[in-house]
This record gives structure tokens, C-alpha cells and sequence, in this order.
């Protein structure tokens, strides 16, 4: 948790020394506070006082592990204000009292075994009770039990039973035993056999004083049982322990949780489903059952891993062929992306067809269509990729491949590059798959696709030898017309302080910059950079889209039609094919300032870094990996590893924009001041930022838009934003930014500095 | 005692709005603690449990289910027979067949049916239209007519419709109106902003606020409910103080584990116990994130939730 510098500050020498380096104690301990200094650099601090901030800064709840699990942990009581750390464990029992019955038990244990979405689903703990005293019989049931390589809970409140029972098991075992009667006894065992220790009381104020006091003697290796009488206390209990451990911040209840349902659903297997999912949503760390078939492990792994699911990634199912219906080679595929709720989506309206159909995931990080083609993680080579990792070919005769009607677009591409394949155009949405499939609506498109192939036989491939830019320049790039847009930019000091916009309105998402792209039709390109030039715009950003096929000759034409037109203005090149980019840069002019390299992130794209710097350009650094970063730690983790990556491939630092990826306020909304905080760090490390800042306002009303992103980028200018990627048509947007540069001292005010 | 725990209690109340009408009249919503949070303060009111009457129940292939209605046929006899489930505190008519791109029934036929089912059944009456927007316009404004004076609740006007679809319910018949988004917070508060505007009383709305089969994308339907419910409680939105109605039946019989046969898979076991669990797990997660009433659709899941419900408040 973190400390204010005042409380840090209370428990300093105030001595005011200066030996840190601060001024006075009160300095040093707001750098403390923020981290920018570290403790030990004041030798003055009583050992008192160190305990006290070492153990206020320790975690609210503890993490304990039992062999390869992972209990607790949590910092947050809703999953949507962070994310929930370590998924609740099952747990299975056996019993003395119905010993007998324990192979079969066991066996029907083992059963649940399978996997869903990348995880294994299974029984991971085996929990036995003991009810009687002679120590040779728990001990024999516990060695049934450990057989079986599974993680253990012993519930047994008598010391003999349980020294025997840990004699015959491994370590990774937690010993369900200390009550307020017996802890010191039950401590020393488990502590001797170094397992960790359960606690159980009558009731919660037992519970609470009884922690304590083993505590005190020194064991903190603590599960809590919070099993009451009923459901209603147990729900109770279990609310409380965390509430009071992560609310309260007191860490005497900051440990993981039990709940054992065979004590309280009665027998009742439905009841007890239903508690267990309530449970996994609120609060046990190992949720004890009294049985666990299909029925059972179906709906609670599946929740529990929805429960558990890191709010900022988003699910991915594995890249293969899914035969669906009873598939076999000869049944037509289907092609989606590896998004989960895509895949649930999609394999059920064609389960719902009725009809054998092989539908292949394609590896496109866990994003939906769209998003993914946008992102170029859905291209024809994506897909091609998947075919040859998986040998599609060779497992598969049939040659119908049906992709998605919302990336029609990539129809010719794949293609290209699947020439033995029949592409076809499937419905825009999953809902209409049914009776598409029911009715073969495919077909047509096949044997046309089919049809075309054979033509294409026919005539003699023509060699595609690589061509070089210079080549390419010469050869593909048309001339480029000087047309007076009646506008011209001004020019830009790349030294000057204010704040560089950067235009996003050329970008390839938008039809008619798309179709005026693939036709090389220069007027709707050269209208809308004019209108963004005399909006005030700095630099405009140029995104030509994936680009797979013509990348190169694309940008350069783009920028020399862009920057012969209006007096080289800087340019952001904006694209997934890293060709594309070198090329635009071989034919542009610096005068106004270096190119943008828009963007490296510090996942898959990080060699965008390494591009920037072999071509002595800007790199905007996107600090995310794969998915939003989960906290400004994570953010700033990506931000160093892609700082130290510049700057040891001889970049500037100044030549490194960072971005912290601004959020949608509509779902996103309690993350918007982490956005802001990640801006002043970058801002204190000296760093210059950037970013996507009309992304918070996406969804929002037409006439809302201006008002959000304006009063957006005044609070992210005070902390010290150095650029955005905006839309400068935005008259209210521009103006406010060009008020905030006068605040900031970084222009001299005169009554029309609006118009300037 | 060293321990004292803290309690939460909220400003914020979650609206109670009344369905049906005489002594089985019902009430939903009303807490001011988060769900099942009895040690905060005490819950007055325990969540409700619905029964689907569906108008393709002939359909339904689940043995003890079909067991269990043997010998109906219409809609009415559905619903005399589902208001005898111990643990029934709503009749719930799903009108999935109204659907033009599904069975196409017509609006006088639906009408008709809830006509003869209003006869028959004395406790309070839910509709859920056939989620095809153009048809549901027209097909809750005829039902909503049909059953005037019977304070029946009718899910749902969407952001798509909700001018048609309130008018007619709430303005013009009086009645009871659903407000559906699909697992978007914002979108939720402005749909009840909106209503408001065309002068449907906050009191007369209840929420679908998009909910999911678990282990189906379940956790956006999670994290919707504890924010509107957080938003509700602890920030007092009036906005987002309507009750909620999660139709669990409408998410978890038509997914995998509730429909493959044992044949298909012979290590997943009796397909109907299968079902049952998933409609058990998703109905108990819905509840605790925030679910005022629920719908289900096997006898032996209203009487698990029913004890459910009974085992926490």
C-alpha cells in the first residue's frame, strides 16, 4: 500500500541533515512517498520506525503458495478495478468416516480432467477430514490421498492424527487444524513439517484473535477456514476476512480463504453448485465439494476462468482446426480469428447448422475481426502462417475456405497467397451462419473462386522478381501533380517547445481514403491534408493501411504527394508493413522535422524501435505488450525496456515518444487518471509523450466529442503531454491546445494568438 | 471482542417496483446492501424466481423436463402447471416464436395465447418479446393492451426502440417496462435517461442488463453488475437504481453443455443434470452479482435457487 510522505515523514529523525542529498527531511520523504528515492538513503531512521514502514508497505494479503499453487494475493474486492491475481482453487473430500468408499471416490476425482481455452481444468486439491482419533487410520486414508499427486488439505483437529497424516504425505499440503483450543500445538507440527497451516474458529472474532496470536508467535504461513454454520455465515465470513484485510488494511485477516460446501450444502449437489459459484465470485481461495462430475466442473471451471480472466486481455482459444459436426477432410472450412467470444460465437451458429464443417482459428492475439485486420494481426500472411504451422493442406482435402464477410476485402489477397484453396465471402454476421451453411449458400462462391483459378491456370505466371525503392520509384510510383489546395504550411521548428499535433484524419479505416489509396487517386487525399494544414495541424499522419501487397510504392507515393504538395510538412508513417515505412522514408524531406514511425509497442512490434533508429526517425512507444498494461508499473516497465532499446541503438531519447495508450471513458472510465499519472511520469523521467487522445471519446455523441477531448488534453498538458494524434479540425480541441501552450509559457501571448 | 466488523451500509436504495396485482402480487428490488450482504444490514426483500413459459416448449427435448409438463399443449397449460413449482413467484412468457426469422408466429396468435394464460394463472405475469426489434414494437404493444389492469412487466424496450416500445407499454397501457443493454454500464444509465425523458416513471423500470451462460464471456456480464450495482449503491445514481431481471433461461439452455447429447459426449454424463447445473451456476452468479429476479426454466432449478435464495437472506 502505498505511503503519503507525511506519514512517512512523522516517523523520520527530522534532523534535517542533508546527508540524502534533500534539503530537509520533509523533501526526502515526499521523494520516498513517490518513490524516487530510497529509504536507506537516510542512515537516521530508528529500526522501530523501518519495521513500521517496511511492514506498512507490505502486501494487504498475503500470497502463499503449496507446491505449485498460488493462493490469494488480491489487491482489489471487484474485479473490474484491477484484476483479480489468483484464481480460487477446487477441492474435493474424502472422509474417515466413509473410508471405504475412498477409491471409488478417488477415481471419480481423477475423471474431471480437460481442457478449455489454454487451461487445464481439475480437481487440484483432495481434502480429507478426519472424524476419529487413531492416528493409523487418517494416516492411511491421507496416503490414499497423496497417491494420487495431488495438492492436500488435511482437516483434522487432533494433533497425533495429524503428525501421523504428515509423515505419509509430501509438502505440498495445507493442515486444516488450529482452533482457538489447539493452535500452539497444531503450529508446531506444521511448522516443524514446514506445511502450511489452516485456521478455523466458531466464529470470526475467534478466528481473528486466534490469527493474532499465531502471529505473534511467529507463524504466518496461514490459510483461514472460514466455513461457518450456515451458508448465510459463511458468505459472511468470507466478505468480511477480505473486506477487512483490503478496506480496513488490516492484515491480520490478509490471508487466503477455505470454504468447505460439504459442511454446509447438506448433500444437496445442486445447492451446492450454486454456492460454489457464488463463492468463486466471492472470496475462497479453495472452495471445498463434497463431489465434482462434469455436471459440476462444467459451469464452475468455465465461470471461475471468466472470474478470473485479466480484464485488460482479452481471451484467446488456441490456433487449430476445430472439426465441428463430425468434420472430417472432406468438410468445407471456415476461418475466424482466435478472439474467445468470437470463436463461442461462430462454433456455435455452426454447431447450430447442423452440417460438418472444419472451422480453423487463426493466431490474431486474441482480437475480434475487425480490430485484428485494423491491426494487421489479420492479414493474408497471418493466415497463411496458421495454414502451413498447422499443415492445413495435408489435412485437409476439401478446398472451400470460408472467411469472414466483415474482411471481404482480403478475398483477393488470401487468394494469393492460398492459391489451392476456394476463398469465398461468408456472412457479415455469426447469426446468419445457420442457414448459410444449411443451405450451401457457399457453393456458388466456391466454384466461381474455383472457376477463376482454372483460368488463371491457363496463362504463364509471371515471375515477380523484388524490386528495389529506387526501382520501384522509378517504375510504380506515379508523378506527382502540384495542385493548389489554396492553403501551405507554415513550417515547424522541431525545436520549439509547444505542442506538435499530429492529424489522423488520412487514414485508411475511412472508405474514401481507402478506395483513393488503391487507386492512387490524389484529390481526396490532398483535401483532407489541406483542411488539417490550415486547421493548425504540425505534423499529419499517414496510414495507408496493412498494405501487405504494395506497401513500398504506396507510402512513397503518399509522402511525396503529401510533402511536394505543401511544403515538405512532417509526416507520421503510419502501417503494419515495416517496408512500407522504410520506403516512405527513403523519399522524405526533413526540412520541417524527422519522420514519425507510428508505432512501436513493447510486444510484437517493438522492432519498429529498430527501424526508427537505422532510419534517424521519431518512434512513438506504445507502453503496452499484449493488451492494455494492467497499472502505471506495468506501463512503465514497457516504457524503460523500450527507452533502454533506443537509446543503446543510438537513438536520442527525445526521438522516443511515449504513448500511454488513452482509454474509452465509456467502460474504461475509473482507468482515465492512471492515463494521466503515466503522462507525468514519462514527463518527470523528462520524456516526451504522445497518443491517441480522441480514443476517450469514442462512442460519445458527435457534439460531446470536441468537449471531452478538449478538456482531455488541458489535463494531460499540465502533466506535461508533449504531442497527441488529434483530429485538428476540432476548432474547440485546437484552440484549447494553443490556450494551455500560452499558460505554459511556451508561446508569447498577444490578443490574436488564436490565429496564429 | 477485538474483532468488530465494519458494516457497509449505502444511501443509495435500489427501487422496489411491484408486479401483478391482489394478494400474489410481488415486489423486486428494494435492498440497500450489496446482494446477500445481511451483515450490512437486513435484506426486506429476497429476490425473485420466475418460471418460462415458452410458446416453443413443445419443443424442449430434456426427458424429466418433458416428463414433468406431460399432457401440455397451449401456452395456458404450460403456465397452470409451471405456477404450481414450489418456489414460483412469477410467470414468465417468452415469446421466442414471434421471431420473423424463426417460427414467424403472428401477433394475434401471441395475443391469444396470453390471453388464455391470464385466465388460468393468478400469479404476476413477465413478457419477453422475441428480440427481433421491428416485430417486438408491435408484438408488446398488442400484449401490453391485452393484458391492461393485469400490472404485467414487459421486457424489453431497447436503445433501438425504446420511444415505440415505451410508449405503448408505459405511457399508453400502464404496465411495467424492461430496459435491455448488452453489458455496457453507460449505455444502461443513458437508456434510463432517456425513458425518463419520455416521461416513464423510474419506478415502473426494471433492468436487462445483458447477461451471459458461465464460462461464455461471463465476466463482462459480472463486472456490469457490480458497477451498476457499486454505482447505485455507493454513488446513489438514481439512474442505475432500478431493480435487474437476468432471464437465465435465454442464456444457458442452447450452449454446448446443456445440449450435447451423452452419445456426443459420453464423459460429460446425463445431458439434462448438465443442463440444470449450467442454468443453477449461471442464475446463482447472476443473483450474486446483483440479480433482483431471475428466470429459469427446469423445475429442479427453481427449487435448488429457491433454497438458495431462502440458505443466504
Amino acid at each position: 500500500m502505498a505511503l503519503k510522505g507525511l506519514d512517512i515523514f512523522k516517523l523520520s529523525p527530522k534532523k534535517n541533515c542533508k546527508e540524502c542529498g534533500s534539503p530537509t527531511c520533509m523533501a526526502f520523504c515526499m521523494k520516498v512517498a513517490q518513490g524516487a528515492v530510497s529509504l536507506d538513503k537516510c542512515p537516521y531512521f530508528s529500526e522501530e520506525a523501518l519495521a513500521t514502514l517496511n511492514s506498512a508497505t507490505a502486501p494487504l494479503m498475503k500470497t502463499i503458495s503449496v507446491g505449485e499453487h498460488k493462493l490469494g494475493g488480491e489487491t482489489v474486492l471487484f474485479r473490474h478495478e484491477k484484476t483479480l491475481v489468483n484464481k480460487n482453487m477446487f477441492a474435493v473430500c474424502l472422509c474417515t468416516d466413509c473410508a471405504d468408499k475412498a477409491d471409488e471416490k478417488i477415481a471419480e476425482i481423477m475423471k474431471v480432467d480437460y481442457e478449455r481455452i489454454g487451461e487445464r481444468m481439475y480437481v487440484e486439491f483432495i481434502h480429507v477430514a478426519n472424524k476419529q482419533s487413531d492416528p493409523a487410520v487418517y494416516a492411511d486414508l491421507v496416503k490414499k490421498a497423496a497417491a494420487t499427486g495431488r495438492s492436500l488439505v488435511l482437516e483434522c483437529w487432533d494433533v497425533e492424527c495429524a503428525k501421523a497424516a504428515l509423515a505419509v504425505c509430501g509438502k505440498d499440503v495445507i493442515l486444516d487444524g488450529a482452533t482457538p483450543d489447539n493452535w500452539e500445538a497444531m503450529s508446531a507440527v506444521a511448522t516443524e513439517a514446514g506445511v502450511t497451516l489452516g485456521v478455523w474458529a466458531e466464529n470470526i472474532s475467534d478466528l481473528y484473535d486466534t490469527v493474532k496470536k499465531l502471529e505473534a508467535a511467529g507463524n504466518k504461513n496461514l490459510v483461514l477456514d472460514v466455513t461457518g454454520k450456515t451458508a448465510k455465515e459463511t458468505l459472511a465470513n468470507a466478505v468480511l476476512v477480505r473486506r477487512t484485510a483490503l478496506k480496513e488494511e488490516d492484515r491480520t485477516f490478509g490471508y487466503p480463504s477455505i470454504v468447505n460446501l460439504a459442511r454446509i450444502a447438506k448433500g444437496d449437489d445442486r445447492l451446492q453448485t450454486a454456492l460454489a459459484a457464488m463463492f468463486v465470485e466471492k472470496y475462497a481461495s479453495i472452495i471445498v465439494m463434497s463431489h465434482m462430475a462434469y455436471a459440476q466442473a462444467l459451469p464452475l471451471y468455465g465461470l471461475r476462468q471468466n472470474i478470473y480472466t485479466d480484464p485488460q486481455k482479452p481471451m484467446k482459444v488456441e490456433a487449430k482446426i476445430y472439426p465441428l459436426n463430425g468434420a472430417d477432410e472432406n468438410s468445407p472450412c471456415a476461418l475466424t480469428v482466435d478472439f474467445a467470444l468470437t470463436y463461442f460465437l461462430v462454433s456455435g451458429e455452426l454447431e447450430r447448422s447442423g452440417q460438418p464443417v472444419n472451422l480453423i482459428i487463426t493466431d490474431a492475439s486474441g482480437m475480434s475481426v475487425l480490430t485484428a485486420w485494423a491491426a494487421g494481426k489479420l492479414s493474408s500472411s497471418t493466415i497463411k502462417k496458421t495454414f502451413e504451422e498447422l499443415d492445413i493442406a495435408n489435412k485437409i482435402k476439401n478446398r472451400t475456405l470460408i472467411i469472414p464477410g466483415k474482411v471481404a476485402v482480403m478475398k483477393g489477397e488470401i487468394q494469393e497467397k492460398l492459391p489451392d484453396w476456394n476463398v469465398v465471402v461468408g456472412p457479415l454476421e455469426a447469426v446468419q451462419l445457420p442457414k448459410y451453411i444449411k443451405d450451401k449458400e457457399y457453393e456458388a462462391g466456391a466454384k466461381a473462386a474455383e472457376a477463376e483459378r482454372a483460368a488463371k491456370a491457363g496463362t504463364v505466371k509471371e515471375e515477380v522478381k523484388e524490386l528495389s525503392f529506387e526501382e520501384l520509384l522509378q517504375t510504380r510510383v506515379p508523378k506527382i501533380e502540384i495542385v493548389d489546395m489554396g492553403v501551405q504550411y507554415k513550417g515547424h521548428n522541431p525545436e520549439a517547445k509547444t505542442f506538435v499535433t499530429i492529424g489522423e484524419r488520412i487514414h485508411c479505416i475511412a472508405p474514401s481514403i481507402r478506395k483513393a489509396m488503391d487507386e492512387r487517386d490524389p484529390a481526396p487525399i490532398l483535401e483532407r491534408a489541406a483542411a488539417q494544414i490550415k486547421a493548425g495541424a504540425t505534423y499529419l499522419d499517414v496510414n495507408i493501411g496493412p498494405a501487405e501487397k504494395d506497401g513500398p510504392e504506396r507510402m512513397m507515393w503518399a509522402v511525396k504527394l503529401l510533402q511536394e504538395n505543401f511544403n515538405n510538412v512532417p509526416l507520421a508513417l503510419d502501417t503494419a508493413n515495416m517496408k512500407a515505412i522504410e520506403a516512405g522514408i527513403k523519399v522524405y524531406n526533413r526540412t520541417n522535422g524527422k519522420p514519425i514511425v507510428n508505432s512501436a509497442d513493447a510486444g510484437s512490434r517493438i522492432g519498429y524501435i529498430d527501424l526508427a533508429a537505422a532510419n534517424d526517425a521519431i518512434c512513438i512507444a506504445l507502453c503496452s505488450a499484449d493488451g492494455i498494461a494492467k497499472d502505471n508499473e506495468e506501463r512503465m516497465v514497457h516504457c524503460d525496456n523500450m527507452l533502454e532499446r533506443g537509446l543503446s541503438l543510438g537513438m536520442s531519447s527525445d526521438d522516443l515518444w511515449f504513448d500511454p495508450l488513452f482509454l474509452v471513458v465509456k467502460g474504461m472510465q475509473d482507468k482515465q487518471m492512471e492515463v494521466l499519472e503515466a503522462i507525468k511520469m514519462f514527463s518527470d523521467k523528462g520524456l516526451k509523450s504522445t497518443g491517441g487522445l480522441s480514443n476517450n471519446s469514442n462512442g460519445a455523441p458527435k457534439d460531446v466529442r470536441p468537449i471531452m477531448d478538449s478538456t482531455l488534453v488541458a489535463m494531460c498538458m499540465m502533466q506535461g503531454l508533449t504531442s497527441a494524434i488529434v483530429n485538428p479540425n476540432d476548432r474547440r480541441l485546437m484552440e484549447t491546445i494553443k490556450s494551455c501552450d500560452i499558460f505554459k509559457n511556451h508561446v508569447l501571448y498577444s490578443d490574436s494568438y488564436l490565429d496564429m | 471482542m477485538s474483532f468488530v466488523p465494519k458494516t457497509q451500509p449505502y444511501n443509495g436504495k435500489i427501487n422496489a417496483v411491484t408486479l401483478g396485482t391482489g394478494d400474489k402480487a410481488i415486489v423486486i428490488g428494494g435492498q440497500n446492501v450489496l446482494p446477500f450482504y445481511t451483515f450490512d444490514a437486513p435484506i426486506e426483500n429476497a429476490p425473485k424466481i420466475g418460471v418460462e413459459v415458452s410458446d416453443l416448449a413443445s419443443s424442449w427435448e430434456w426427458p424429466a423436463l418433458k416428463e414433468f409438463y406431460a399432457g401440455c399443449t397451449t401456452m395456458a397449460d404450460y403456465a397452470k402447471k409451471a405456477e404450481t413449482i414450489e418456489g414460483c413467484d412469477f410467470i414468465c412468457l417468452n415469446f421466442v416464436g414471434a421471431d420473423p426469422n424463426g417460427a414467424n408466429r403472428s401477433v394475434a396468435d401471441c395475443v391469444a395465447d396470453a390471453k388464455a394464460v391470464a385466465e388460468v394463472v393468478t400469479k404476476p405475469i413477465v413478457v419477453i418479446g422475441c428480440k427481433n426489434l421491428e416485430r417486438d414494437g408491435e408484438l408488446l404493444a398488442a400484449l401490453a393492451e391485452a393484458l391492461a389492469g393485469k400490472n404485467v412487466l414487459f421486457m424489453s424496450a431497447k436503445n433501438e426502440n425504446y420511444k415505440t416500445v415505451g410508449a405503448s407499454v408505459a405511457l399508453a397501457s400502464g404496465q411495467k417496462l424492461g430496459a435491455e443493454t448488452a453489458d455496457d454500464i453507460n449505455l444502461a444509465k443513458q437508456l434510463n435517461i432517456m425513458l425518463k425523458s419520455l416521461n416513464v416513471s423510474p419506478e415502473s423500470v426494471v433492468m436487462d442488463i445483458g447477461t451471459a451462460a458461465v464460462g461464455y464471456g461471463y465476466e463482462y456480464a459480472a463486472s456490469t453488475f457490480d458497477r451498476i450495482r457499486l454505482a447505485a449503491l455507493a454513488q446513489g445514481d438514481a439512474d442505475l437504481q432500478m431493480p435487474i431481471l437476468a432471464a437465465v433461461c435465454n442464456d444457458t439452455w442452447s450452449v454446448k453443455e446443456s445440449t450435447a447429447s451423452e452419445a456426443d459426449e459420453p464423459a460429460w454424463g446425463c445431458m439434462e443434470e448438465r443442463a440444470i447445473s449450467m442454468e443453477v451456476a449461471t442464475a446463482a452468479a447472476d443473483l450474486t452479482g446483483g440479480a433482483d429476479a431471475v428466470v429459469l426454466r427446469h423445475p429442479e432449478s427453481v427449487a435448488t435457487i429457491k433454497k438458495f435464495i431462502t440458505e443466504l437472506v
